[in-house]
This record gives C-alpha cells, sequence and structure tokens, in this order.
C-alpha cells in the first residue's frame, strides 16, 4: 500500500472505511480501492485553485453497470457516505471535488454504446462514454451528435447532462437539454429510475423530471444511461470570421441573420483580447500574429453546414448582410479563421503543442461565466474589464457563445489568467466571479451559463434564485434524502459567501 | 539525487498539467483503455508526480508496479505541450533508485550490465562490408530476419559492415535504472568507437533514437538508406509489385519520436501495396503494447493492449499489419493470433523488410 501523509485525506472512520470497502471489492473486486496513488488521480479537476490543493475521496470505485451503481449507493446510505460521480474531470467549477471525502465514483467504466436506432435516430448510451468517442461511433454510420463542448475529448455524456456544459453548434442544435429524450439516474435513495419520454423528443405528461437532471452536477444522484436523439451529418461545413467594431453590434448582426431566414450553425464572439487565445496554433504555424486591424474590438465567427451550394449561398448573403448592413469585415486571413476553428472544433493542434497545457505554464485559465441579456453585451462588457482590475487579475477575454436554438443569445466566458501560486489570489479569482456573478443578476442575466454552481455559487445562488432556493432544496430532498449525493455542491460554497466583500 | 529533486526539475510542467486537466492524453492511452482508473492515464499519473514531489505521497511496491505499467509510447505527450515521458521516466527511476523496481526489471537491467545484451544471441553476424550496422539485441537474437535484412540491403546495393557491439541500454534507463544505464552506456560506446566513424545505420527503432538523443550519435535508420536508394532507377526496376492491401504500424520510437512516417509508406508506395491507414496513425499512433519494459512485468495486460491494436486494423479490413520495428511485428503477430480464438479471423503481420524481400525476389 502506497503511504500518504496528508491527514486531511481520510474522511471515514477507520472501521467504518474497512467495512465499506469489503462490501465494495465483494462485487466490484479490483473496481474498488482506498489506494492513495487512485485517489490523489482524483483529486483536482479544472478549477482555479491553489496550484498544490487537492481533495481526496476516500474510496474511488469503477462501476460497469447501472445495478452496480444501485449497490454502491445502497452500501454508502446506512453510514451516510458522501458519493461524488467523476465525469471527464474538465469542469472548471469544482464540481467533482470530493471535498467531504467518500466515494469517487469513475463514471467512465460505463461506457459502452447500449443502441444505436438508426430509423428514430437516437442512441442509447451509458453516459461514461465520451462525446468524442461516441462521435466516432456515430460517424461511421454518417450521424452525428450536435453536442459537443470544448472538451469533448475528454468529457462525457453524464457529465455534459449534470453539469449542463456548452456546445460550440448551440446556434442551431442547442445544449444536451436539446438532445436529451431519457435517462436512467441512481438517487440517493438507491434507487434508477428511469425519466423522460423515451425516444420522443417531447412530453406533455407529468412533470419534466428528465430537465432536473441537466445542470444537477450528481447532487440528485448518478446518471448511467441516457437516450440521445442524433442527427445525419451535414455534408459540408465552412468557417468564416468577421471582424466589428462593437459587441453589441456583432449581436445584431447575428439577430439580423437569422432573422433573414439563414442557416448560421454556429456563432462566436470574441474580443480582441480573446482572440489572442485562439490563435495559438496560428501563431505555432507561422511564427507571427494574425492580422488584426487596430479598430476591430470583436470576431465573430460563423459555421455554416449543409449541401454544399447551401453553405455557399449562407455565406455569400450572410457576408453581404453583415457587410453593407453592419459594416463588418470578412476576416481574408483563412489560416486564421481555419486555426480558431481547429482549437474550437476540430482539436487538432500541433503534436507536441496542444493549446491547453501550453497556454497555462504561469497562471490558470479561470472564468466567470456569465448569462446577459443580448442587448447587454458592451455594458456586461465593461464591468468586466473594471471587475477584473478591482480584484487583481489579469484580463484573458470575452467569449459570447449562441447556446440556444436560431436566436442570438449570450451565454458568456469572461475569462481571466488566475495567479494560483498562493491562496490571496485564487481567493481574489472567486472574488472577481462573485462580483460578475451579482452584475449579472443585477442586469437581468444569470451567474452561470455553463460552468455550473460546483463548490462556488452553491448558497450565494439564492441571490438569484430568491424562494425558489427552497424548492430546490426540497426537491434535492425528494432525491436524496440523506444528503449523499455529491454534497458541499449547489447549495453551499467554499469559495464565496454571502455578505460584505472580503 | 533525492526523488524531491528528480521530480523539481519538472515542477513547472507537473503543476501545469495539474492546473490543465484538459484530458486529451487520456482515452486513447493503450494503458487506460484497458485500466479504467485514471491513474493509469498520464493525467492521473501527473498528479501521483506532485505527490511525490510533495512528499505527499511515498515510493511503495505498488506505486512501482502502477509506473510500470506504462509503455512510454509518448501517445500523451504528442497530445501535449509538456514532458510527461520525462516525468514518468523520473518516477520510475525515483522507485528504482528505493528499491521498488520490479525484480524482472532489474534482472534485465543487471543482465545488459554483465553481458553487453537483453536476448541471448544466437548470431555473432560479423561482416566486412562498407556500410556500418548497429543490430540492436533484438535482430541480434533473430538470424532468419537479420539475414533477410541482410539480403535485401546487398541487393540493393548496401554492404553492411558489422562488428561488435554492447546493448544501447534504452530499456534500462526506461525501466529507471540510471545509474546502470550510465555505465552500459559507457560500455556501449567503447564497442562503437572501435568499429566506425561517420553515420551508423541502425535497424531497431528504439536503438535509434536511444543513440541519437542519449548518446548523441549520428545515426539513421536503415529503412532510410533504403527509401534513397530506391529513387535511384536502376535500384526500382529490380522491384516486382506486389498485389497486397495493407495497413502501415507507425512504431512508437520511430515515428512520433524521430518523425519517420513517409518513407515507410513511400516504399510500400514503391512496392506497388495499397495502404489502409488505422484510424490512430503518424503521430498519433498507438503502441503494440510492447513498449516501457511492459512484457516482461504484465505480460496479460501487454498481449490486451496488442490485441487492440491488431482490432485497430482490423476495422479497416486490413489484409496485413506491416512494420518496421522487430518488437512490434512480433507483439503484434502473437496478439493476432490469440484473436483468432476470439473473432475467427487472424490478420498477418509482417516486416517491410519481408515485402522488400519479396518484391526483389519476385
Amino acid at each position: 500500500m502506497t503511504a500518504i501523509k496528508f491527514s486531511e485525506g481520510r474522511f471515514l472512520d477507520k472501521k467504518i472505511m474497512e467495512k465499506v470497502l469489503t462490501e465494495l471489492t465483494g462485487f466490484l473486486d479490483s473496481r474498488a480501492t482506498e489506494s492513495p496513488m487512485h485517489r490523489m488521480a482524483y483529486s483536482r479537476d479544472w478549477s482555479p485553485r491553489q496550484k498544490d490543493a487537492s481533495d481526496l475521496p476516500d474510496i474511488v470505485v469503477i462501476p460497469k453497470t447501472t445495478d452496480e451503481m444501485v449497490c454502491i449507493v445502497q452500501i454508502a446510505l446506512p453510514y451516510e457516505i458522501p458519493i461524488v460521480p467523476y465525469g471527464g474531470g474538465t469542469g472548471m467549477g469544482g464540481g467533482v471535488l470530493a471535498w467531504k471525502g467518500g466515494i469517487m465514483v469513475e463514471t467512465k467504466g460505463m461506457n459502452q454504446v447500449l443502441e444505436i436506432d438508426e430509423k428514430n435516430l437516437t442512441a442509447t448510451v451509458q453516459t461514461g462514454i465520451t462525446i468524442w468517442e461516441l462521435n466516432e461511433i456515430l460517424a461511421k454510420r454518417g450521424l452525428w451528435l450536435p453536442h459537443q463542448p470544448e472538451s469533448k475529448r475528454s468529457c462525457t455524456i453524464g457529465a455534459s447532462i449534470a453539469c449542463d456544459n456548452d456546445s460550440t453548434f448551440g446556434l442551431r442544435y442547442g445544449k444536451i437539454k436539446d438532445c436529451l429524450t431519457n435517462a436512467v439516474i441512481v438517487t440517493g435513495r438507491a434507487e434508477a429510475v428511469r425519466v423522460g419520454q423515451r425516444k420522443c423528443s417531447f412530453s406533455s405528461t407529468g412533470y419534466k423530471l428528465l430537465d432536473l437532471l441537466v445542470g444537477s452536477e450528481g447532487t440528485l444522484g448518478v446518471i448511467t444511461e441516457a437516450t440521445l436523439r442524433i442527427l445525419p451529418m451535414p455534408k459540408g461545413r465552412e468557417v468564416r470570421g468577421y471582424f466589428f467594431r462593437s459587441l453589441n453590434e456583432a449581436a445584431k448582426g447575428l439577430e439580423r441573420l437569422l432573422s433573414a431566414g439563414l442557416g448560421i450553425e454556429s456563432a462566436h464572439l470574441n474580443c480582441r483580447h480573446r482572440l489572442h487565445f485562439y490563435t495559438h496554433t496560428f501563431r505555432q504555424k507561422f511564427g507571427r500574429e494574425p492580422d488584426v486591424p487596430d479598430w476591430a474590438e470583436v470576431i465573430l465567427f460563423l459555421s455554416y453546414a449543409g449541401d454544399k451550394e447551401v453553405v455557399a449561398f449562407n455565406i455569400d448573403r450572410a457576408t453581404q448582410i453583415l457587410v453593407e448592413e453592419f459594416h463588418a469585415h470578412l476576416v481574408q486571413e483563412r489560416e486564421m479563421v481555419e486555426g480558431w476553428w481547429d482549437s474550437k472544433h476540430r482539436l487538432e493542434f500541433i503534436p507536441f503543442k496542444q493549446k491547453w497545457p501550453d497556454s497555462q505554464r504561469q497562471k490558470k485559465f479561470g472564468s466567470a461565466d456569465v448569462g446577459l441579456p443580448i442587448g447587454r453585451l458592451d455594458e456586461g462588457y465593461r464591468h468586466y474589464l473594471e471587475i477584473a482590475k478591482k480584484w487583481d487579475q489579469e484580463i484573458l477575454g470575452m467569449t459570447v457563445y449562441n447556446e440556444s436554438p436560431n436566436k442570438a443569445t449570450a451565454s458568456i466566458s469572461f475569462a481571466v489568467f488566475v495567479d494560483d501560486s498562493h491562496e490571496t489570489s485564487v481567493k481574489g479569482f472567486y472574488q472577481y466571479v462573485r462580483e460578475m456573478s451579482e452584475m449579472a443578476v443585477r442586469l437581468e442575466g444569470t451567474m452561470s451559463s455553463y460552468i455550473g454552481d460546483g463548490d462556488r455559487l452553491g448558497g450565494f445562488n439564492q441571490l438569484e434564485h430568491g424562494l425558489s432556493f427552497e424548492y430546490m432544496r426540497r426537491i434535492k430532498e425528494v432525491f436524496d434524502p440523506k444528503n449523499i449525493m455529491n454534497p458541499g455542491k449547489k447549495f453551499e460554497s467554499r469559495w464565496i459567501q454571502e455578505g460584505p466583500h472580503e | 539525487m533525492s526523488r524531491k529533486e528528480m521530480l523539481s526539475a519538472y515542477r513547472d510542467d507537473i503543476y501545469t498539467c495539474n492546473r490543465t486537466r484538459c484530458g486529451f492524453c487520456r482515452e486513447e492511452c493503450p494503458v487506460y483503455r484497458i485500466n479504467r482508473y485514471e491513474t493509469f492515464s498520464c493525467r492521473g499519473k501527473m498528479l501521483v508526480a506532485r505527490g511525490l514531489m510533495e512528499g505527499a505521497l511515498e515510493p511503495s511496491k505498488e506505486l512501482a508496479e502502477m509506473l510500470e505499467r506504462c509503455l512510454l509510447c509518448g501517445y500523451c505527450q504528442s497530445r501535449c505541450a509538456l514532458k510527461n515521458m520525462d516525468i514518468i521516466t523520473a518516477m520510475r527511476q525515483s522507485m528504482a533508485a528505493e528499491g521498488f523496481a520490479s525484480k524482472a526489471h532489474r534482472e534485465n537491467a543487471e543482465k545488459i550490465l554483465s553481458e553487453g545484451r537483453l536476448f541471448d544471441s544466437k548470431v555473432l553476424a560479423k561482416r566486412e562490408g562498407e556500410t556500418p550496422i548497429y543490430l540492436g539485441c533484438l535482430y541480434r537474437s533473430r538470424p532468419k530476419e537479420l539475414s533477410i535484412v541482410f539480403s535485401v540491403l546487398e541487393r540493393l546495393g548496401i554492404h553492411p559492415k558489422i562488428g561488435e557491439e554492447q546493448c544501447c541500454g534504452y530499456v534500462v534507463e526506461a525501466t529507471g535504472f540510471l545509474e546502470d544505464f550510465e555505465k552500459v552506456k559507457k560500455h556501449c560506446m567503447e564497442a562503437m568507437n572501435q568499429g566506425h566513424d561517420g553515420v551508423l545505420l541502425t535497424l531497431c527503432p528504439t536503438c535509434t533514437m536511444t543513440l541519437k538523443e542519449k548518446y548523441g550519435v549520428p545515426v539513421q535508420h536503415a529503412m532510410m538508406a533504403v527509401h534513397e536508394k530506391l529513387k535511384e532507377p536502376e535500384m526500382a526496376r529490380k522491384l516486382k509489385p506486389l498485389n497486397l492491401q495493407v495497413t502501415y504500424h507507425d512504431p512508437c520510437h520511430l515515428g512520433r519520436m524521430l518523425g519517420m512516417f513517409e518513407e515507410p509508406r513511400e516504399i510500400l508506395g514503391r512496392l506497388g501495396v495499397r495502404i489502409t491507414e488505422m484510424e490512430h496513425h503518424r503521430y498519433f499512433s498507438t503502441c503494440c503494447g510492447g513498449g516501457g519494459g511492459l512484457r516482461a512485468v504484465d505480460d496479460r495486460l501487454s498481449i490486451e493492449i496488442s490485441k487492440n491494436r491488431v482490432r485497430d486494423a482490423l476495422k479497416v479490413d486490413a489484409e496485413m499489419i506491416v512494420t518496421v520495428c522487430p518488437t512490434c511485428e512480433s507483439t503484434l503477430l502473437r496478439a493476432s493470433g490469440r484473436l483468432v480464438n476470439e473473432i475467427d479471423r487472424f490478420i498477418d503481420v509482417r516486416s517491410l523488410w519481408d515485402l522488400l524481400d519479396q518484391s526483389l525476389s519476385g
């Protein structure tokens, strides 16, 4: 057994621990462990915290079926042991950190495709499969799942449901909720419950419990199976970039394109600071910065998909509208646009030069992921610059994702580089998140649009939800009466409390 | 050097991975595809590295065993920008230094140190040609394969000069025995200095990489020389077309590490062979299962990894897997044989040297 020194690494009483582990190994065998090295490997996600911080679970398990998951909860329930589901581990809100200890459920052992129904265009999967792998399988049949977060190489279907994360193609297809038709969740009552409408995309009967799962962050249970509406793959895809003078102008331009009846598949607005983050591949290839005019404050990237002639028509008409009516400029440097798409969608990087580690060598990427009404982008951006400066956060830039089908919306990443070398600066980041969240609510928006509450906004989010927060608590009690499912999330924060700013 | 000092040399990379967590390295890691704890992926190992560096985790047999279940194939590194393989090797070195390395690895290191070779040689192939060639332990133990290589080279006008040689010691370093590796390196250099000057041709991708990167010796894989020769019209005319449809398996050390991707494919093209690429190829090829000393400590896992690679070839309906690494060839061939029991289908695995021989003899 590997020795481990940190005493805080163990939450469970030793005797209970031994008993529970014996029961778990009884049916999981080597798929249950208390080994410190395995616990260490599950001690971080992508959220900003001090660089030497870690949260160790007491036990790690790898179930392969819903039945095994039910058994795990049955074992944990009498001792009220926390159960924390772990998907891709790429969340930026601390949602998978076992800061109250307990059993870490490695869900990627449940990674089988249960059915691909080509006639009804659905895929039923175990939720531990990654979005990338599912799409590789579907691609062989000319199909795809359009829910595509940038973390898709690593992110699982279960994590996408539980975290309600972003999707590159949200403008046409929405997010995971718009694909999800059915799911199985193992609740804190140790019951496997099927929710949803099987292979149908809608239902007017009963309450929409399926919607409750989206963004539940493991606090209601562990989602083990899902049925997703899949689509025939478009025959072609083209990407274009446009320079604008302001965010609001770009948003108005996008709305105009949609009202013109054009088919736009994805739309991403980057401020010029943020563009730098997405031109990593360009710089690696060409050894210089891309050509961005001084006046351009915003770059709007659009992708168009479909039959060749339809795509060509859409591009021509969209470009005409944006140039003539909004004085936008089409980006001529195709390499920059393709480089951005490599970084955003294809995830094709020069070997040994991948963007994410390469850009986080000194500081940590961190984001306030607020949602704003579409007409308040410029206002939100001004506040972002002020608030980031106030909390001494290095500005990385802003991206607006469009995550709702066929309308311009503003799911925003207001990103900063966090100095994670000491506690004070990390706390400063969460003060920045807090003030950005307050700003968002003030501007009639929302605190979080794709990261979720995690271990940062829980409790503080009452500011947004008011009395409905209490109803959420009661819903939680129905699914998880003993509060064992991912405790310390959604209703409780380690970082942001109510009251005056520190 | 203490363990903490050893890992502290990579402090920035370790913390960068810990704060990044993109996980691009994980899903296609050949070991993680089978052992599903994050710990077996590079991303998980980088958290373990931090634990060891900060002193939160202590070396142990269990930890050493986990680290020995890494192929050092470099897939993770190609999806990253950090020195993952150096970090994993440093962790292995700290395990070996503190006495936790496996018996099998220790014995292999001792054998190489005392006998100058990993496998028992069945051939001492001294030849008095003009072109010095470093055979490597595997080819030295396989006279039949070696005679085919020599025959191909001779027919293309390359006349091998073979003398005494000592093992390059890759496996000694890769399994963590740093001090022993320095000694092996000294022996190997002494033997090499007696034999030649100028560029040394090599047959084994692993030796090629080791001699180039750890010794600084000017080396070239012999297949590169063949590629050059086949540009000469009179040599190219000697080739008879082979009616084959194959997939090419990139050996990790030759491809990902040394960037030799196109030459073998171009040679196959000259042989009239049609290539269907597997999903994972070139920089993102996956290991045959024989890397990093895995076979010595966990042959079952090695076979399962090999079987996955053979399955990759079956998915694209290739008639044959072709490669240019003696380890990959034997490892994949063994897995292909085992898979017959499971799927009732056999896919042959051949060396590019074999196909050249067949074409030149045709």
